[in-house]
């Protein structure tokens, strides 16, 4: 396998990480520039949009080269972009050798989320119950946002493992959590019935693809900055649907 | 009270880094960020500021805040400005909005729905203009090629 090869796999191993875990567009073509410079490539380019990478650039002396990788997930794990910046920054600045950023670049990808899944469900509800509290309930309504809040959670993570459907997880978690609220508060548990439905559903706000579509906008990634924001507003729309359905059958 | 609220607030944006998987070490930083943010939205709500105006300002804090930790400590940006906005994010507003067009009221669901928008409006426009301030020198060409 020749130098550039390598790099290139280098290249678009770090960019497929930092793309799928919620990296901004703007910072996977950084990167991958920096990277591909500082292993010497001439004549570096890099496209991403928010489904895909192209590289393409040139060994000193021999053809180019190009190639692409196709992004299909969009999860959201930021440790994982902060620990491939850490590798990239470390490559450019030549403390790592390209075998052992390749190494560390696997061992980033195939590591699991820095938190169990049972601190995640849990702090959805503590983040729940918190903002039911500050959107203007009372203290009885801890609780019940609580757990609605971890039901939400559970619902959204565990349908999107086995069922591998977005938005539809994203309804059927809307759909739980509202029920469960107007459930708990119909048996006397907590008193202000809309607070504790808006804290349930808080840990589903599309907090990542948002933040993004305007970096990508105003950085200049038009393609992919508009292509954010309407996942943005799809995930908005199907938490809305799903929170009608509930309260129109059962309030 | 509302020392109280800042812990609740302080709390709840530490539990949404966990939900997004924020790095151990920017946790609290982005914590700290959500409790300046949310107290400068109450502070301007206070001094009867417009909620869209106390929205953009609150955001524009936090996110400048974010950009000068990021150097700081090194990690994306990203990282401590998301926990550090959820406090803004218009939550209520935008579950009356469904909640008013759901019963069949819309122009309570309008107005409500104006209002959301125009302060998730705001929160982009604080990160827009923070991130305005930190790249000077390097956008990108816009108009005219001026240093040709």
């Amino acid at each position: 396998m020749g130098k550039s090869d390598q790099v290139m796999d280098i290249c678009l191993l770090a960019g497929e990480i930092m793309l799928t875990y919620g990296a901004e567009t703007y910072r996977v073509e950084e990167t991958l520039e920096r990277m591909a410079k500082a292993a010497s490539m001439k004549n570096v380019h890099c496209f991403a949009t928010s489904t895909g990478i192209f590289l393409s650039f040139e060994e000193e002396g021999k053809d180019d080269q190009m190639q692409m990788v196709r992004v299909d997930d969009r999860l959201q794990d930021l440790n994982k972009v902060t620990e491939v910046n850490q590798v990239s920054r470390e490559f450019v600045n030549r403390e790592l050798d390209a075998e052992q950023a390749h190494e560390k670049l696997k061992a980033i990808a195939d590591s699991p989320v820095p938190y169990p899944l049972w601190l995640i469900h849990l702090s959805a509800g503590v983040a729940g119950s918190g903002f039911a509290l500050l959107f203007g309930g009372d203290w009885p309504d801890l609780f019940p946002a609580f757990l609605a809040a971890i039901l939400t959670s559970v619902t959204v993570v565990e349908f999107e493992r086995y069922l591998k459907v977005r938005f539809a997880a994203e309804f059927a978690a809307a759909f739980l959590g509202g029920s469960m609220a107007i459930v708990l508060v119909f048996f006397g548990i907590g008193d202000n019935v809309n607070q504790i439905i808006i804290g349930s559903l808080m840990p589903l706000v599309p907090g990542v693809p948002l933040t993004n579509a305007v970096r990508d906008l105003m950085s200049g990634d038009l393609v992919a900055g508009v292509s954010r924001g309407a996942e943005a507003l799809l995930t908005a729309l199907s938490i809305a649907s799903g929170v009608a359905f509930a309260i129109s059958l059962f309030l | 009270m509302f020392f109280i609220e800042l812990i609740i607030c302080f709390i709840a944006t530490v539990g949404f880094g966990v939900i997004f998987s924020v790095p151990k070490r920017a946790l609290l930083l982005g914590g700290g960020i959500g409790v300046i943010a949310y107290s400068i939205l109450n502070a301007g709500l206070y001094f009867d500021a417009s909620p869209v105006f106390s929205t953009a300002a609150a955001s524009l804090t936090a996110a400048l805040i974010s950009h000068m930790l990021a150097r700081f400590v090194r990690i994306p940006v990203t990282t401590l400005a998301i926990p550090g906005i959820l406090p803004l994010v218009p939550g209520s507003r935008a579950y009356f909005t469904m909640l008013s067009f759901v019963d069949g009221e819309y122009l309570t669901g309008l107005e409500y729905g104006v209002e959301t928008m125009l302060r998730a409006g705001a929160i982009a426009a604080g990160l827009v203009f923070a991130l305005a301030v930190f790249s000077f020198g390097k956008g990108v060409g816009h108009r005219y090629e001026t240093n040709r």
